[in-house]
């Protein structure tokens, strides 16, 4: 399985490119503590539809894994996966196969 | 060249519509539980059944690979299987729903994912005649049928702001070996409640196809077009 950072690095990317995609002024130099969706993210429901499909999409090219990010325990969970990007990189972590 | 994905290609209107789109010049993928039975330098086949999520995922990765985008889908695989609602086994049953509907949906799932980039992509779901004409025996596929209706609605609301277009079409009977089994009595009586009183003819599908995917139909979605005059 590979390390957060690197996964963390690969949510950044792929933040990077759908921001300036959607126009997104505060995430095209995004971090690990960026905010994504939610109080205060700055992403709507489409813009992270659609994020959640490119980092789905770049998980299976760059690790070879096939994961479903929005799945019943993101949907139920009491701390949303998507409000930033150190929580997104946990819930790939948590779903890549061991 | 623009890249159209077509179910069920091996044989009947599947078949048919990879002949016309490769004639037209278009990249044509299509998928059938068996082997290719169209051999063409522009066509590329995957052998898959339509409701096994990991092959579908297969395929769209493959296609992203090879080609970067899909512009078109042709949502064309489905069975039926004419029985009496007291006689119809739930396998039959599972059977029937899982190639119409999540077949149906995981293509348009994956597709609509390669469909972004272009800001201009087309699906085209299969509905039948069966659904609004309410048929005997067919509870079974014209339910299913009619589930792809609903998604075909409300994919059109969800896929508009990725400028994709939704629609459907309901083909009357054609002589496929789809309804191969159906008693001739039974396909008369069909044919009669239908304003044009014949059987279908690949050909008009392939005209209310065309219509859907031109460019110029961009403001077309959610949308179930009859043939025959049935409404």
């Amino acid at each position: 399985m590979p390390a957060i950072p690197e996964i963390e690095a690969l949510v950044i990317e792929s933040v990077r490119m759908l921001a300036e995609d959607f126009e997104v002024e505060v995430l095209k130099k995004p971090n690990r503590e960026s905010l994504l969706y939610g109080e205060g993210g700055p992403l709507d429901s489409m813009a992270l539809v659609n994020l959640i499909a490119d980092v789905e999409e770049a998980v299976s090219e760059k690790f070879g894994a096939s994961i479903a990010l929005a799945d019943e325990r993101a949907m139920s969970a009491k701390k949303s996966p998507f409000r930033c990007v150190a929580s997104l990189s946990e819930a790939i972590a948590e779903r890549m196969p061991s | 060249m623009k890249t159209i994905v077509i179910t069920g290609t091996r044989k009947g209107i599947g078949k048919s519509l990879a002949d016309h789109y490769l004639a037209e010049g278009w990249q044509v993928a299509g998928c059938s539980r068996g082997e290719s039975s169209i051999n063409h330098a522009n066509y590329r086949h995957f052998s898959l059944d339509v409701s096994d999520e990991v092959g579908v995922v297969g395929m769209a990765r493959a296609l992203k690979g090879d080609f970067g985008r899909v512009d078109a889908l042709l949502n064309n695989a489905g069975i039926a299987s004419m029985n009496h609602a007291l006689l119809m086994p739930a396998e039959t049953v599972n059977r029937i729903l899982s190639t119409n509907v999540t077949g149906t949906f995981l293509f348009c799932r994956e597709m609509a994912k390669l469909m972004r980039s272009s800001k201009a992509g087309r699906i085209v779901n299969f509905t039948t005649v069966a659904h609004p004409l309410n048929l005997e025996g067919e509870a079974i596929y014209a339910a299913s049928k009619a589930a792809v209706e609903s998604l075909t609605r409300i994919l059109a609301r969800e896929l508009a702001d990725l400028g994709t277009t939704v629609n459907a079409i309901g083909p009357t009977p054609i002589d496929t070996d789809l309804i191969r089994g159906v008693p001739e009595e039974k396909m008369n009586a069909l044919i009669q409640r239908q304003a044009i009183q014949r059987m279908g003819e690949v050909h008009d599908v392939i005209n209310a196809v065309d219509f859907y995917l031109r460019p110029e139909s961009n403001f077309i979605t959610g949308q179930v077009l009859y043939l025959g005059g049935v409404t």
